[in-house]
């Protein structure tokens, strides 16, 4: 009888493992070398924040970015973006273009961009081709500026349209594209 | 001008380091040029050229093709190029495609690595002041 016993239980507990070994070999394959890796720290990309070059970043190229750049380092080249603004200390050798360019640092070459904004700690030896300007006293200024974005670019359209900003508004980037 | 160059003095004082902010370059920012970092720079973009880093990560989505001078590297994203780095991770999201210079790296699982990654004493990096020239 105590023989029958313990062959039932044993009969039992072996049922119910066979369903337990269906399941576990799904587990030791999932966890080896998966949990050994740490999580990539990059992460932490954020929403809606611009690309940043910091102070400790120079750069010798050129950059493109369909969205914001913020540069505090140092660039020798020319940078292209939609709203680029260049903090206290940055400094700039070469072309800016954008929508809307802000300055507090440093720029030798150019800019280009349909709203300008010049603080006051501002640096710019060169033209400025804008449609909207802001200079703010202290800025220093060594060049010409042009209220001529989107009118000299290579966009027919923008030539044709002299006064509304609604109209304008598509033109910028196409004559940026056109400078590619 | 090399950051490997750099690196024992900011080994010595490893705050300096640290204190600077660190770039961050988005997906949207493509580059073309020589990189030079003093500080932690993480590529989320693309960029063509040479990288000179304290640390650098590709995050995923990240398409780098150059060669790659860092204290520090983490790959998660699309590398072409040569690494030179005594301390490398490429993790599962990476796919490489040439050579990774280290003194200890760890590979993870489902990572795409196509190339080799020849072993280099520490000494070998603190004396790389520039790229050298390996064989393709």
């Amino acid at each position: 009888m105590t023989i029958f016993n313990r062959n039932d239980k044993p009969a039992d507990a072996a049922a119910k493992p066979p369903a337990n070994d269906i399941v576990q070999p799904q587990k030791p394959v999932e966890r080896p070398q998966a949990t050994a890796q740490p999580l990539s720290p990059p992460a932490k990309t954020g929403a809606s924040m611009p690309s940043v070059i910091s102070k400790a970043l120079k750069i010798t190229g050129q950059l493109e970015s369909t969205e914001d750049i913020q540069i505090d380092g140092e660039i020798d080249g020319d940078v292209r973006g939609v709203g680029v603004k260049i903090g206290n200390n940055a400094k700039v050798k070469g072309t800016v273009y954008g929508d809307e360019v802000e300055l507090a640092g440093t720029i030798d070459g150019k800019i280009e961009a349909k709203k300008v904004i010049l603080n006051g700690t501002a640096r710019m030896s060169g033209d400025v081709v804008h449609q909207d300007i802001k200079i703010e006293s202290g800025a220093f200024i060594d060049g010409h500026l042009k209220p001529e974005f989107g009118k000299t670019g290579s966009k027919p359209a923008s030539v044709s349209t002299l006064k509304p900003v609604t109209s304008v508004a598509p033109a910028p980037e196409k004559s940026i594209e056109a400078r590619h | 001008m090399f950051a490997l160059s750099r690196r024992s003095d900011t080994r010595t004082a490893p705050a300096r380091g640290i204190e600077l902010p660190p770039s961050y370059l988005r997906n949207s920012l493509s580059i073309r040029g020589v990189l030079e970092a003093e500080c932690e720079l993480t590529i989320g973009g693309k960029v063509v050229g040479r990288i000179a880093a304290l640390k650098l990560i590709i995050a995923p989505g990240g398409h780098v093709e150059g060669d790659i001078i860092a204290r520090d590297v983490v790959i998660g994203g699309y590398l072409r190029g040569r690494v030179f780095a005594p301390t490398v991770t490429v993790e599962e999201t990476a796919h490489v495609d040439g050579r990774i210079f280290h003194h200890t790296i760890s590979v993870a699982r489902g990572a795409h690595f196509d190339g080799r990654m020849p072993w280099r004493p520490v000494s070998y990096f603190e004396t790389l002041d520039q790229l050298p020239e390996t064989q393709p």
